[in-house]
């Protein structure tokens, strides 16, 4: 008699280590003896399982004591095969003296761009604060001073604690101002004023972007290259 | 000068001694050192940064940057605890350790006006025969054999059973930790600190007895001195207990583990159910707690080394120097003969000084790869491990080494 007889919706054929029912009580069907089984001598002494266990981590162990560290470009590649087998197998990346380089597309901390002359590219155009689902971009408007631009921020902020890193702030820019490609992640900071980006530091990344903009220069109605410029 | 000699051979200056020179050292290194060997079983890199200035020893100073943190932590204290028992649990739980040091022989006994010269054991074994005949050599052998410093706190011939006594006082520590609590999870924790107690203190107790059976004596410096038979000398691995005793052995260190209440014997502690007894301890309280399972893991590497592997022996170092061959005189019990290269006395202690810290030091490596090999057991499975695996094997053991002691050993071994 099996437990798959009595009681077919509870206990189906699948479950193959149901306990063996021995006997079941006449008056009230639930009420079992089972059958246990008793453990076999490997399972009860433990003896030869912790011998292989030791075998394994005393390797782990020694190989990782006694054998230098990988190089850092080796270890930086997760899984990559050991060519050195002469080598430990620590992975751990020893991070403010070694980095790991991050993928080309990633989106890093922002900055922005200039103009030829070094003003800031950014014409304040409000699309960025727009687009920014963290609401993390403070921008206040000025009078540019008629050098062909109408607007440009006064005061251009972004903080970094509120940013979640989307990049939509990068497509809305219609002027090629702002960037995320600096390849580097926001610092630790002590404060959390000192994770708000100013424009000052954000320009200091920043280098002179060769995209076609409005203003004085070469623009899409115009046409022709970047360079015009350069030209007189 | 005798009053120095006199203040040196004093327990209490050989127990701050050991405690000061080789126990904290070594408990306090091995919070270190369990983080970082557990890196190297799982191919990580473990602490390495922690440093004074530009000291860092490979992140050896942790154990420093610990203790800081643990002394600058609020004491809290819970409303409704028992505060005195509370106060009294985790030095309840440290101080059987300590007290229980004082039976580990650390080292040879220390002639202090024979350091220079090289030792004559067989000169010590009969010079009070001398008293008669030749009255100048006498005074001259007494004089160099006076004051003499004996490195155990305690020699006493009931010496593993007080060790057996008092450590099982530690686990008092917890379970007053747990009760005077007032929290639940604590008082579990208590509550399978104490059963678990039950469950490997007998096993561990009866698998000594063969080993005591072998050499005649509870008393651990004599175990360390002489080792198993009195035909060869104690210096020789051979004669160490680990060849001797190796059922027992292996059923002493298991229990030991889990007299140390660490994984896989860690059932009190147990951080995904209940935490632990030590629950509501913050700070230092708690640090003491942390630190008597270290200083535990320390005192089973010194009791294992004294009683299976030679204690303070260093292999083939004689009182007198090395030696390859020679046997033992029967009469002095002192090895003899064989070509030896004659070494100072002082060296000779500090050699065999440095191989007890060095055996207790690999003892507890061992400990520390075990705890960081073995997932950890129910508190069903230690029960069972513990009452039907440990304890017949032991009492077999007991047995086997009774029936061929009084078989294949005849006479009485006194060694």
């Amino acid at each position: 008699m099996s437990a798959s007889h009595d009681h077919p919706s509870e206990h189906g054929d699948v479950l193959t280590d149901q306990p063996k029912v021995v006997s079941v009580a006449d008056r009230h069907p639930r009420s079992r003896t089972i059958q246990v089984l008793r453990p076999e001598a490997k399972d009860v002494t433990f003896l030869a399982a912790t011998a292989k266990g030791l075998g394994i981590t005393l390797k782990h162990f020694a190989r990782n004591f006694f054998l230098p560290l990988k190089s850092a470009k080796d270890r930086a590649t997760a899984g990559a095969p050991i060519e050195d087998k002469w080598k430990n197998e620590i992975e751990t990346i020893q991070y403010p003296e070694e980095k790991v380089t991050y993928p080309e597309r990633f989106r890093g901390l922002h900055r922005l761009l200039m103009r030829d002359d070094g003003n800031v590219r950014c014409v304040a155009c409000m699309c960025c604060p727009t687009a920014c689902p963290a609401h993390c971009i403070t921008i206040i408007p000025e009078e540019s001073g008629g050098n062909g631009v109408e607007k440009r921020p006064a005061v251009f902020e972004i903080d970094e604690l509120r940013c979640v890193v989307c990049g939509l702030c990068v497509e809305a820019c219609p002027c090629d101002a702002i960037r995320m490609d600096t390849g580097d992640h926001a610092k630790p900071v002590e404060d959390r004023a000192d994770a708000i980006e100013t424009k000052e530091s954000m320009l200091a990344r920043g280098i002179r972007s060769i995209a076609v903009q409005g203003g004085e220069g070469a623009n899409w109605k115009t046409g022709g290259p970047r360079g015009h410029n350069h030209d007189h | 000068m005798d009053i120095v000699y006199k203040i040196l051979d004093f327990p209490g200056t050989k127990w701050v001694f050991l405690i000061v020179a080789l126990v904290m050292p070594l408990a306090s290194i091995l919070t270190w050192m369990e983080r970082r060997q557990s890196a190297m079983m799982q191919d990580r890199l473990g602490p390495n940064r922690a440093n004074i200035g530009p000291i860092k020893l490979k992140g050896i100073l942790h154990f420093v940057a610990d203790a800081v943190k643990m002394i600058f932590k609020e004491d809290f204290i819970p409303a409704n605890v028992h505060r005195g028992l509370f106060a009294l649990a985790p030095i309840l739980a440290i101080a059987p350790v300590f007290i229980a040091f004082s039976i580990i022989p650390f080292g040879p006994t220390v002639y202090p006006h024979a350091l220079t010269q090289t030792f004559d054991p067989t000169l010590l074994a009969t010079y009070p025969a001398l008293a008669g005949a030749d009255q100048v050599q006498f005074k001259q052998a007494a004089e160099l054999f006076s004051d003499p410093i004996r490195l155990q706190i305690f020699s006493i011939d009931f010496g593993l059973i007080f060790y057996f006594a008092v450590l099982t006082l530690a686990n008092y520590g917890g379970t007053i930790a747990g009760w005077a609590s007032y929290n639940k999870w604590a008082l579990l924790g208590g509550l399978r600190s104490s059963s678990q107690m039950m469950s490997y203190e007998v096993a561990m107790g009866i698998s000594l007895m063969g080993a005591f059976l072998v050499t005649g004596t509870l008393e651990p410096g004599a175990i360390a001195t002489f080792g198993a038979s009195a035909s060869m000398s104690g210096s020789n691995p051979l004669n160490w207990l680990w060849l001797w005793q190796p059922v027992g052995l292996v059923l002493f260190f298991t229990a030991a583990i889990a007299e140390t209440k660490r994984a896989p014997f860690d059932i009190p502690e147990g951080e995904p159910e209940i935490i632990g007894y030590f629950v509501e301890y913050s700070g230092l309280r708690w640090g003491l707690f942390f630190l008597a399972e270290f200083i535990e893991i320390v005192f089973v590497a010194a009791v294992i080394c004294t009683v299976f592997f030679g204690g303070w022996q260093v292999p083939f170092l004689d009182a007198d120097g090395f030696r390859i061959g020679g046997y033992v005189d029967q009469i002095t019990g002192v090895s003899t003969g064989g070509s030896v290269w004659f070494l100072p006395h002082a060296v000779v202690v500090l050699l065999q000084f440095a191989a007890f810290g060095i055996k207790v030091l690999l003892l507890c490596w061992f400990q520390l790869a075990i705890r960081w090999t073995l997932p950890r057991f129910r508190a069903d499975q230690l029960m069972s491990l513990g009452w039907k695996i440990l304890l017949p094997l032991s009492l077999a053991n007991v047995m086997v080494t009774a029936l061929i002691k009084l078989l294949f050993m005849s006479g009485p071994e006194t060694p």
